[in-house]
């Protein structure tokens, strides 16, 4: 405690002579830091600029191009649809994410670990004009189906402008589905009620203002 | 791991596999070897999501797994392996100055679905390289082969380790994890399979092709229940080459840069012909013979013997020390000091680094101090012939920013602090990791910058999206001038220059990164280099 200089006399006295490290008597030394240092500090050299270049610009495009192709592969894990406060009626027509646990892509089992074994989602081939085989199950609501029904309206619709033309072809095509689209409507849900009959009630009040002479009670 | 690492594991897997999978995946890198029902517990995720991040990081190669005793089996995330996620597209720009489109396309399927069999990869590229061509023309397989064996042969890409044969008539259950075994004879061996085929295009809603195809389409599909010829054998990128090949690419150049180009031309051959021989982690190549070297020149280059000769011993003269001469038989053998031209790559990079930071001034102490090992305060205002108060100012800054650092040499054994020496010295090993761990850092502030600016105008950019692809149906469908510029004119001038100065800047950033990773693969080379060699 004797060695210890008196309190503020000579600046702060350390362990090694600081005339070795180049610090003279009685130098002004800059202030000590009081605060973390700024988040963006000023910079006394500005940086050089990028690399420019016909390599530079295709590892770019990769690079971006890569990002937005892994977004879509089936390795890209989506987080769960967020549940809604109340199950709604029209969430059955509504496009929502993934909800159930099945992976969407076939690992090979035989080379990871048993307990990593999870249900592959079968992907339902997308849908064209082709007819699909029928299938009688149970099947779970999904967005495949809201555009299927949404086909099967519009062949609806062209096969009444078609039918002056005479293309016999997507007539039949467009009968056949829609008794297919028939017999899997009456199959899938439990319900008596036919789905193209649904009216979610924009429509009313529309044409209210036609007669206003009727009192309306 | 350090904390910089972490991040930017975190950033890269949130980015290319979704936040569940960059949850796991994260976790893992902090803590090690972890059994699946602890990840569960620890992350607070779904086991299902967890099998399913799992299966997707084992998948691309991410993370492994061990069976422990007592049947429990632990996985364990490689957390370098995740930083080379920033490295791919210098990967496939690789493959396609050396293998044209095909190499490119293979290399680029392989990087994207981690392991592929032999025949998925022949068939997605074909399909893919279809798609260009003009209507009519297609791609056939042979083609595609050809240059997946080419890639093995040159061992860009190799085999994955093979799962064991499970024969079905074993009484005794399967253990609970396959023991994956590394087959090192066969690691680049083709299958040899007959595939014939085209690539396919895909389908343009045509009814008459539809019908007539529909036939052929069922029994398609009953075909390809059948296990494929070489079904288990999975190809993986062998990034060890890749890594191989932009050393060699860097000290080529550097020679380039240092001498002229035949020098150059001559140390590329040399370290061709050992590309084979010389395993990627020893100091310097095998020895080669000038006679070897000769004849082993590409076929335009006509230079004389004796100036080949010259030209080695220059080589082997300079300084730098790239090319060292270790014996006088065959007309005098030659070694590449691989891990000398990294050293001194390092130490390049280091010093540019100074200069651009801190000014020529400091960058000229720094190269003083590194030539000369230790210096003392005094010596160094002499050698550098820099005023003392502005070399003092320097080398405390530099200090600070641990670019040097102090060696204390006591000359009595109390080490008195008024007769110890006091040198200033470079240690390029801490620096380069220093280094190393600034730039993941930058890399980390990069991405998050990106992904800020493009949250900020998300709104915008839906925006436009939609505006494009309205645009692209009407343009299917036929519609007319005036219909088209008024879908165009949706998006306000302001809103243009907002979307093109966003594209600017999401370029910028990019390019950034990609640059900020060649600076790391430099030190990320040399400090790997250093720790073998210790």
């Amino acid at each position: 405690m004797a060695g210890r200089g008196g309190r503020g006399r000579g600046r702060g006295q350390m362990t090694f002579s600081v005339e070795a490290v180049g610090i003279g008597k009685g130098e002004l030394l800059p202030p000590s830091t009081l605060q973390p240092s700024p988040l963006f500090p000023p910079m006394e050299y500005k940086p050089v600029p990028l690399q420019t270049g016909e390599e530079v610009e295709y590892m770019l495009a990769l690079k971006q191009e890569l990002r937005g192709a892994m977004k879509s592969l089936p390795y890209y894990v989506k987080p769960a649809a967020p549940k809604k406060d109340v199950e709604r009626y029209s969430d059955k027509y509504q496009t929502s994410g993934p909800i159930d646990n099945a992976i969407d892509w076939n690992p090979d089992w035989r080379r990871l670990p048993r307990e990593l074994k999870i249900r592959v989602r079968k992907l339902r081939k997308e849908r064209t004009t082709l007819l699909l085989p029928k299938h009688k199950q149970r099947l779970p609501v999904d967005k495949e189906e809201a555009i299927k029904k949404l086909e099967t309206l519009e062949k609806k619709e062209e096969e009444v402008t078609s039918e002056e033309e005479g293309e016999k072809e997507e007539e039949e095509e467009g009968k056949e589905e829609e008794e297919e689209e028939y017999d899997e409507e009456e199959h899938e849900e439990e319900t008596d009620y036919i789905m193209s009959y649904f009216d979610n009630g924009e429509e009313f009040g529309a044409d209210s203002d036609d007669n206003m002479d009727e009192a309306i009670y | 791991m350090t904390q910089a690492e972490i991040k930017l594991c975190s950033l890269l897997l949130q980015e290319h596999f979704g936040e569940i999978v960059e949850k796991i995946g994260t976790h893992l890198i902090k803590t090690g070897s972890q059994p699946l029902r602890v990840i569960a517990k620890d992350t607070g995720m779904l086991l299902d999501q967890v099998k399913k991040a799992l299966c997707v990081l084992i998948q691309h190669n991410l993370v492994t797994y061990q069976l422990q005793k007592r049947g429990i089996v632990e996985y364990e995330a490689l957390c370098s392996r995740v930083l080379r996620i920033l490295r791919y597209p210098r990967y496939i720009y690789t493959a396609k100055t050396l293998y044209s489109d095909m190499g490119e396309l293979i290399v680029e399927e392989l990087l994207l679905n981690g392991k592929m069999t032999m025949s998925a990869v022949v068939q997605k590229v074909a399909d893919r390289l279809t798609e260009t061509m003009e209507d009519g023309k297609t791609m056939d397989y042979a083609e595609v082969s050809n240059t997946f064996v080419r890639l093995a042969d040159t061992h860009f890409i190799q085999r994955c380790p093979v799962a064991p044969e499970i024969s079905k008539a074993s009484a005794a259950p399967p253990p609970p994890a396959p023991t994956l075994a590394v087959n090192e004879k066969d690691m680049y061996l083709v299958p040899t399979l007959n595939l014939i085929g085209k690539g396919k295009r895909r389908r343009s809603f045509d009814d008459e092709e539809k019908s007539e195809h529909k036939a052929k389409r069922q029994k398609q599909d009953a075909d390809s229940k059948e296990p494929p010829p070489d079904d288990g054998i999975y190809w993986q990128a062998n990034i060890d080459r890749f890594h191989q090949y932009f050393r060699d690419q860097a000290i080529v150049s550097a020679v380039a840069n240092r001498m002229d180009q035949t020098s150059s031309e001559i140390v590329r051959t040399m370290l061709r012909m050992s590309e084979i021989t010389t395993s990627s982690n020893a100091p310097y190549t095998q020895p080669l013979s000038s006679n070897e070297i000769f004849r082993s020149l590409p076929a335009g280059y006509n230079i004389v013997k004796q100036i080949l000769d010259q030209y080695l011993t220059l080589l082997a003269d300079d300084p730098l020390e790239f090319v060292g001469k270790s014996g006088d038989s065959g007309g005098g053998m030659y070694v590449i000091n691989l891990h000398k031209a990294l050293a001194s790559l390092a130490t390049a990079t280091l010093e540019s680094i100074v200069q651009e930071r801190f000014g020529s001034r400091c960058a000229r102490i720094f190269r003083l101090v590194l030539r000369k090992k230790h210096l003392e305060q005094k010596q160094v205002e002499d050698f550098a012939m820099i005023p003392a108060k502005e070399a003092k100012d320097i080398l405390y800054k530099m200090l600070s920013e641990n670019f040097v650092s102090l060696q204390e040499i006591p000359k009595t054994p109390d080490h008195a602090p008024s007769r110890t020496f006091y040198l200033y010295t470079v240690n390029t090993l801490s620096s380069a990791r220093m280094l190393l761990h600034r730039c993941y850092k930058s890399v980390a502030n990069l991405i998050e910058r990106r992904q800020y600016e493009t949250k900020e105008n998300k709104r915008l950019l839906e925006k436009s999206q939609r505006v494009e692809a309205i645009l692209a149906s009407m343009q299917a469908t036929g519609a007319e001038e005036g219909q088209l510029q008024e879908i165009e004119e949706m998006i306000t001038a302001p809103e243009r220059q907002q979307l093109e100065s966003l594209k600017r800047n999401v370029n910028k950033i990019d390019a950034s990164e990609n640059q900020v990773d060649e600076t790391i693969f430099v030190l990320e080379s040399y400090i790997e280099s250093t720790m073998k060699k210790l």
